[in-house]
C-alpha cells in the first residue's frame, strides 16, 4: 500500500481545504468573535500546507528506513506470493468487522464470531484442523469473559449461549 | 503524608486489585512476548475490561500490563531475533548475538533485572517530579495550557523517526478527528454529516484500538509467519546480574535518566528511549567495537531506559492530561472514565489515589522479576501458538471490546475505519503516534485556544504576556522551527552533517 508522496500529499491538501471550508460554513456564536469555526479553519489550513510540502518533497530527506519490526531478516528466502489481489488481503480484517456490525444482531454473537475467526485463521494460513476447533471454541470463551463476567450485552441471535 | 500512604495501601490491598494486577501481569507478559503484538496494543485491548473494575484496579491492570509487556518483548528478541514489541527492536540483534554465543541466560536475565530497576527509577521520577510541577501548574491559565499542549504536539512530531512534515500532517489529522461532534465552543454539530452517531464525537479508545490492533492484524495478512522458537534448557537466569549491576552502574543510571526524560516528552515512548539509549551506550562505551557481537553493555542501558520511560510517561499525563507516550494516552482515557480527571489538583484532592499508583508501579516492577523468570522458562511453549490462532482472537476482542465501550455498534465501525487509516498511514511513513496524540489532545487544545482567544478579544499579544506563557511559547515555536534549521544546516554543510547523523 505504499503510495507515492504526491498522491498522499494531494489527498491531504484536498482534506485540509475541505476541513477549512467546512469550518468556514459553521455558524458563529452571536456576539463573539471566535466560535466553533476557528479551530477547523486553522487545522484545515495547516493540513493543506503540510500536504503541499509533502507533494514538493520537503522533509523527505528526514525519512529513515522502515524500522517497525525487522521481520524479514533471515527468512526472506520464501517471498510471499505476489498477485494483484494479494494486497487486498489486508482489507479482510476491517471487512470482517463491518460484517460483524451488519450480521451480529441477526445471527447472534456466537455464529458471527465463529465465521470471523474461521475466515481470519484460514487467511493467515491455518489448516482446517486448527481453524475449525478454534472457530467453534473461541467465541464461547470470549462470550464467557465479556458476556458473562463483564456483562456486555452481546446479541443472542439464532444460537443463544447455554448460560 | 503517612496517613495518605496508609490510605493508599488500603486502596491497593483489596482482592480485586491483587487479582487484577496479577492477571494483567500474565496477560502483558504473554502479549509482549508474541511478535507483532505491542505493549500499546496490549493496553488498548485491556480498556474495555477496565470499565468493569474499580478505578484503582483499572489503573493497576494498565500499569502491570504495560510494564510487563515492555520487558517480555525482549524474550523473542533474544531467542529469535524478532522483537516482541517495537521497544525491544533496538537491541534485538545484540541479544540474539549473545544467545548464539551461549549467553541466552545472561541476556534475558539482564532484560528482566534492568527492566525492573529501570521501572522503579521511573516511578521515583514520577514521585519526585510530579508534586512540584503540580504546584507550578496550579497557576497556569488557558494561555499556558495552550502553549503546553502545542509544545507537546510539536515534541511528538520532532521525535518521530520520520519526516517531520509527515508527522505534523499526522498530528493535524488527529486534531481534525477530534473536531467531529457537538462538543465544541458553539455546541453546533460539526463535521457530523447528519449522522447521529457522530454527534458524540469519535471516541479516542476505539480509534486507538483500530490504529494499534486492527492495523497490526492487517499487516499480519501480508507478512510471513515468524519461525517457531527452538526449545532449550536455561541455566540460572539471575546469576551474574549483580556483577553486571556493579560493573555497568553508570550505564544503568544513564539509561534510567535518558528513559525518564524521553518518557516525559509527549509522544516519545519506550521504543524511542531504547533506540536513543542503545546508541548512547555505543557512543560512550570504552569498547564500542564489541557492540553487535553479543555485548551486554548496550542491553543494560537500553533495558534500563525503556522501562523507565513507562512510568515517567505518566508525569505529563497526570498533571496536564498530555500523554507522555501512546500507552499513557490510553491511560488518560481510563483516568477520565474513572473520575480521576488529570490535572494539578489530582495531587491534592486525590493524593491517596496518586500514592496508590506509585505503589502499584513499584509492586509491578518487583513482581516482574519472578514472573519474568517464569515467563522466560515457558516462552518456548507460548511462542508455539501460531499466529493464525492468535490474530483471530485479537479480532474478536477488537469487535467485542469496541462494542462494549458504548454498547453500540458504531464503536466497531470506528475500529474498522481507524484500522484502515492506521494501516495506510504507517505504510506511507506517516507516524500514527502523532495522530493518536492529536486525537487525545484535540478537545483540550481547542478549548485552551478558543478560550484564550475570547479572553484576549482576538488579539494575539496576551498569548505572550505572562512569563511562563512566553517561555512555553518560545519553546513551542523553537520546536516548530527546529526541522527547518536542521534542513538549512544540512544544505549548508552536506558532508559532515551526513556523517554526524548516521547512527
Amino acid at each position: 500500500m505504499r503510495l507515492p508522496d504526491s498522491v498522499t500529499g494531494s489527498f491531504l491538501v484536498v482534506l485540509g481545504a475541505a476541513a477549512a471550508y467546512g469550518g468556514w460554513l459553521l455558524p458563529p456564536v452571536p456576539g463573539q468573535p471566535v466560535g466553533p469555526n476557528v479551530f477547523p479553519l486553522v487545522i484545515g489550513t495547516g493540513l493543506a500546507l503540510c500536504g503541499l510540502a509533502i507533494v514538493f518533497g520537503i522533509g523527505h530527506s528526514f525519512e529513515e528506513e522502515e524500522e517497525l519490526i525487522p521481520l524479514e531478516d533471515g527468512q526472506a528466502a520464501a517471498p510471499p506470493p505476489q498477485g494483484k489481489l494479494y494486497g487486498l488481503r489486508a482489507l479482510l480484517p476491517p471487512a470482517l468487522l463491518l460484517f460483524y456490525v451488519l450480521a451480529a444482531d441477526r445471527l447472534g454473537f456466537i455464529i458471527t464470531a465463529a465465521i470471523m475467526v474461521y475466515v481470519t485463521s484460514t487467511a493467515l494460513g491455518a489448516k482446517w484442523k486448527l481453524a475449525l476447533p478454534l472457530a467453534a471454541l473461541s467465541p464461547f470463551a470470549i462470550h464467557l469473559i465479556f458476556g458473562k463476567l463483564l456483562r456486555v450485552p452481546l446479541p443472542a441471535g439464532l444460537l443463544p449461549t447455554p448460560w | 503524608m503517612l496517613k495518605t500512604l496508609l490510605d493508599a495501601f488500603a486502596l491497593i490491598s483489596t482482592w480485586e486489585v491483587i487479582v487484577a494486577m496479577f492477571a494483567a501481569s500474565v496477560y502483558g507478559l504473554v502479549i509482549g512476548s508474541l511478535p507483532g503484538l505491542s505493549a500499546t496494543m496490549a493496553t488498548a485491548l485491556l480498556v474495555p475490561v477496565t470499565f468493569y473494575l474499580s478505578p484503582i484496579a483499572a489503573i493497576a491492570t494498565i500499569v502491570a500490563a504495560s510494564s510487563m509487556a515492555i520487558f517480555s518483548g525482549d524474550i523473542p528478541g533474544a531467542l529469535l531475533r524478532i522483537p516482541g514489541t517495537p521497544a525491544s527492536a533496538a537491541y534485538a540483534d545484540e541479544a540474539y548475538a549473545m544467545t548464539r554465543k551461549g549467553q541466552a541466560e545472561l541476556a534475558l536475565g539482564a532484560g528482566v533485572w534492568f527492566s525492573a530497576v529501570g521501572g522503579i527509577a521511573g516511578v521515583l521520577s514520577l514521585m519526585i517530579l510530579a508534586p512540584p510541577l503540580a504546584e507550578i501548574a496550579l497557576s497556569f491559565s488557558t494561555f499556558e495550557y495552550f502553549w503546553l499542549a502545542l509544545l507537546g504536539l510539536m515534541c511528538a512530531t520532532l521525535v518521530a523517526r520520520s519526516s517531520p512534515v509527515k508527522a505534523i500532517a499526522g498530528m493535524f489529522i488527529g486534531l481534525l478527528v477530534s473536531c467531529v461532534g457537538i462538543e465544541n465552543p458553539g455546541g453546533v454539530p460539526r463535521f457530523t454529516f447528519g449522522l447521529t452517531d457522530l454527534f458524540g464525537g469519535i471516541e479516542p479508545i476505539p480509534a486507538l484500538v483500530g490504529v494499534f490492533a486492527v492495523a497490526q492484524v492487517m499487516r499480519a495478512m501480508l507478512t510471513p509467519e515468524p519461525p517457531p522458537l527452538p526449545r532449550r534448557k536455561f541455566g540460572s537466569i539471575m546469576a551474574g546480574q549483580w556483577k553486571l549491576t556493579k560493573m555497568y552502574h553508570w550505564q544503568m543510571t544513564r539509561g534510567n535518566i535518558v528513559g525518564i526524560i524521553i518518557g516525559v516528552l509527549p509522544g516519545a515512548g519506550a521504543d524511542m528511549a531504547a533506540w536513543v539509549s542503545y546508541a548512547m551506550s555505543k557512543r560512550f562505551s570504552k569498547e564500542p567495537e564489541k557492540f553487535g557481537t553479543g555485548h551486554v553493555e548496550g542491553l543494560v542501558e537500553a533495558g534500563a531506559s525503556n522501562n523507565a520511560s513507562i512510568a515517567s510517561g505518566w508525569v505529563p499525563s497526570l498533571l496536564f492530561g498530555i500523554p507522555g507516550d501512546t500507552i499513557a494516552a490510553i491511560a488518560i482515557g481510563v483516568l477520565y472514565m474513572k473520575g480521576l480527571n488529570p490535572g494539578p489538583t489530582l495531587f491534592t484532592e486525590k493524593a491517596s489515589s496518586m500514592y496508590a499508583i506509585y505503589l502499584m508501579f513499584i509492586i509491578a516492577n518487583i513482581l516482574m522479576i519472578p514472573l519474568g523468570i517464569a515467563m522466560i522458562r515457558i516462552a518456548a511453549y507460548i511462542l508455539l501458538a501460531p499466529r493464525s490462532a492468535i490474530m483471530p482472537i485479537i479480532m474478536l476482542c477488537c469487535a467485542v471490546g469496541s462494542f462494549a465501550i458504548g454498547n453500540n455498534m458504531f464503536g466497531v465501525v470506528t475500529v474498522a475505519a481507524f484500522g484502515v487509516i492506521g494501516y495506510v498511514m504507517e505504510a506511507n511513513g506517516y507516524p500514527v503516534a502523532a495522530m493518536v496524540l492529536g486525537i487525545v489532545m484535540g478537545t483540550m487544545v481547542e478549548q485552551a485556544f478558543v478560550t484564550s482567544l475570547i479572553k484576549s478579544d482576538g488579539s494575539i499579544l496576551p498569548f505572550f504576556e505572562r512569563p511562563v506563557a512566553a517561555i512555553l511559547a518560545a519553546m513551542a515555536i523553537g520546536a516548530l522551527l527546529w526541522p527547518v534549521m536542521v534542513w538549512v544546516w544540512r544544505k549548508v554543510k552536506p558532508p559532515q552533517a551526513a556523517a554526524a547523523t548516521s547512527r
